[in-house]
């Protein structure tokens, strides 16, 4: 069995660690590119969204690589996600390929059982090897999520413009690379120095912003045409608010974090829309008033949940006086006219602070 | 002087309008719908809400400031999150009346009645006392209105099944004398969205157009509940959406069934859950290759002349099909 899944962010690094612990031959997907995306849109219907584009393309770029064995996430709804591994079969039978695809639906309850129906499909493996597995690949998700909210900060005082970038990429390497907890943290500490050392600029305005929004594109650079980078260059120090662990743990594991986001939400989103709908309203409404400069939000065009939040905290934006921008991508999108439109905002947002300034 | 509670004519509308009206009705109130879909009420639809938003919703905007210009005292924007247990509604239906709240200003009260069946009927019926005290005191009352409109709601079902479209069903529960089209010499499934195709404005006439060409429309709600279980159970997993769900299983029924001549699928431009069922559904009948198959999508722009085209295109395709016509 050779095992192969979609990207997302630094996803890849989790899973690859998850299935070798449990010696599961990987099969990693070839890093998204133009390629994978052209090839992915070829085969998807018009109007589904990128990530599902993106989706494909690595399946179908896995599978000529010798792949045999798909895993996708599931879903039950009302976000089209928890159908896509089924129309992606579809679309892969038709095209002709031999595989197998295992569709994880969410579980209803605790994370044992989770664990249970994935080692369902892998009889041969311990219970205890793939736990140990699973721990050791949950904490280089937790060391890679810290080590990139430190990065989103200080690669706005980057002494020269991309250094931060590439230490970060090493680094990170090192972490996917890692053998144990005790080499985790010894790289984590050496890599955040060397950002550290990398990053002494300071600006008499410094500007903060936090990025909302969907998750596949808050996680997955290709699809953001790297917005992140785009605005920590810009001088702008950024405040993701989803990771990859909180998405696992709020939906994967559903504990009771959700409660934090309705009473966020209250007033502007009262219940769950599907997606990523009520994190992003609740998340702009929480950044709003612990006084941020501005907001992003992002999302892939077509996506429902992110256009109902998108009328909503235009809303919170005038009740808040706090600018927010919405952006979707879909394939067509050009990085030109994308990186016009950050760099307007940020003066826009410079502007305002120099009125306050005054204004004392 | 009794109450007026305003019913925005969009989205579902077209599947419920005979219940909601009896409710309110029962409950001492005078139900007003907005007018019909017209430029201006899209053209408000469009100034209100966010660009990549669907058309059925910028309608029904739209159709929410057609009434709060007519002055009334409630609007009713329900959250229609889920007609039947285990399965939902799309995203926009969800968070209805809070995108409504939050686009258009100094609204009357609006009466978001959570209609929720994946709770079950209690759940529903503290909902029905919630907005029934808006009206009158006493719970029995409520509860017998209640009763009212889910039995006028299945009377408009039975009429919708004899083969009329929702909105001749709606005409004839307040009166009209409506023959049932069932003529016709080829028989068309139109599988979409009732908003899709119940609005003539919105879908430009198309049932009436493909009735001109000589044809007998069948509607998603037409199909008898029996034949969209069957065809839904061929579905790999059972699907979250009720309304994309009664779609594929009518398209997957007519694929085995081969008792229509041709099948046409509605959505709008931009549709999230029409996109992945569109998508499955086109797929089997290229598979099939028996059944002739048309998407057409909607959006603000879309032209007459277009659409006529395509729909004389196709209605060609099936006579000569039948041998009609000669090549």
């Amino acid at each position: 069995m050779k095992i192969t899944y979609p990207h997302m962010g630094s996803l890849n690094m989790i899973l690859k660690t998850m299935f070798e612990g449990i010696n599961v031959e990987v099969v990693e997907p070839p890093p998204v590119t133009n390629k994978t995306l052209s090839i992915g849109v070829k085969y998807s219907p018009e109007f589904v969204c990128l990530p599902y584009k993106i989706n494909l393309g690595n399946f179908i770029e896995a599978l000529e690589n010798g792949a045999d064995t798909i895993i996708m996430l599931g879903g039950i709804g009302p976000c089209r996600f928890g159908y896509y591994g089924q129309a992606q079969k579809e679309t892969l039978i038709d095209l002709g390929y031999k595989f197998n695809m295992i569709i994880l639906d969410p579980p209803h309850g605790r994370l044992v059982d989770f664990l249970k129906e994935l080692s369902s499909y892998f009889p041969d493996v311990y219970w205890k090897d793939a736990l140990k597995a699973f721990i050791f690949a949950v904490q280089k998700m937790i060391i890679a999520d810290k080590f990139e909210k430190k990065l989103l900060i200080l690669r706005a005082h980057e002494n020269e413009i991309g250094i931060t970038t590439k230490i970060f990429e090493d680094y990170m390497e090192k972490i996917k690379n890692a053998k144990n907890k005790k080499e985790l943290d010894s790289i984590y500490k050496e890599g955040l120095e060397k950002l550290k050392q990398n990053a002494t600029i300071k600006r008499e305005i410094q500007l903060k912003v936090a990025l909302v929004g969907e998750i596949y594109l808050m996680l997955e650079p290709f699809s953001n045409l790297d917005i992140l980078r785009s605005l920590n260059e810009l001088g702008i120090e950024v405040t993701k608010t989803d990771f990859l662990s909180d998405y696992l743990i709020n939906s994967a594991f559903k504990l009771p974090q959700r409660m934090e986001f309705k009473k966020y939400a209250h007033g502007y989103l009262e219940r769950d829309i599907g997606g990523h709908g009520l994190n992003t309203v609740a998340n702009t409404v929480k950044y709003a008033e612990k006084n941020y400069d501005g907001i992003i939000q992002i999302f892939p065009f077509t996506c429902t949940p992110e256009i109902v939040a998108q009328g909503i905290i235009a809303k919170v934006s005038s009740d808040k006086n706090i600018p927010v921008m919405s952006l979707s991508y879909d394939e067509k999108t050009g990085e030109a006219g994308y990186q016009t439109r950050l760099e307007a905002f940020k003066d826009l947002l410079e502007r305002r602070r120099l009125k306050n300034i005054k204004k004392y | 002087m009794s109450k007026k509670v305003g019913i925005p004519k969009g989205l579902l509308y077209y599947n419920f309008y005979p219940m909601w009206k009896t409710f309110f009705e029962e409950l001492g109130a005078e139900v007003v719908t907005s007018s019909d879909t017209c430029k201006k009420i899209i053209d408000d639809g469009i100034k209100t809400c966010v660009d990549e938003t669907c058309l059925p919703v910028k309608t029904f905007m739209g159709h929410v400031i057609d009434l709060k210009e007519k002055g009334v005292d409630y609007i009713f924007v329900p959250r229609v999150i889920s007609v039947e247990r285990r399965r939902y509604l799309c995203s926009k239906f969800l968070g209805l009346p809070d995108l409504v709240r939050n686009l258009i200003s100094d609204l009357p009260q609006i009466i978001d009645m959570k209609i929720d069946y994946y709770r079950g009927e209690e759940f529903m019926e503290r909902e029905i006392l919630r907005v029934g005290k808006l009206f009158v005191d006493g719970t029995s009352k409520i509860k017998d209105a209640y009763e009212k409109s889910l039995k006028r709601q299945r009377t408009f079902e039975c009429i919708i099944r004899e083969g009329f479209s929702n909105t001749e069903a709606i005409k004839i529960m307040e009166g009209k004398k409506l023959d049932a089209n069932t003529k016709g010499d080829l028989k068309i499934a139109l599988l979409a969205h009732s908003y899709d195709i119940m609005d003539d404005y919105l879908s430009m006439g198309l049932i009436n157009r493909l009735k001109n060409m000589g044809a007998y429309v069948l509607t998603t709600n037409m199909i008898e509940r029996d034949k969209i279980e069957k065809g839904a159970s061929k579905l790999q997993k059972d699907l979250f959406w009720n309304y994309g769900r009664d779609i594929l299983g009518a398209g997957k029924y007519f694929i085995e069934s081969e008792d229509v001549d041709g099948v046409i699928s509605v959505s709008a431009f931009g549709c999230g859950p029409d996109s992945i069922t569109e998508d499955l559904l086109e797929r089997d009948y290229k598979r099939d290759g028996k059944i002739p198959f048309m998407s057409i999508t909607i959006d603000e722009h879309t032209g007459e002349a277009g659409l006529n085209t395509r729909l004389e295109a196709f209605i060609d395709l099936l006579r000569w099909r039948k041998g009609e016509i000669m090549a």
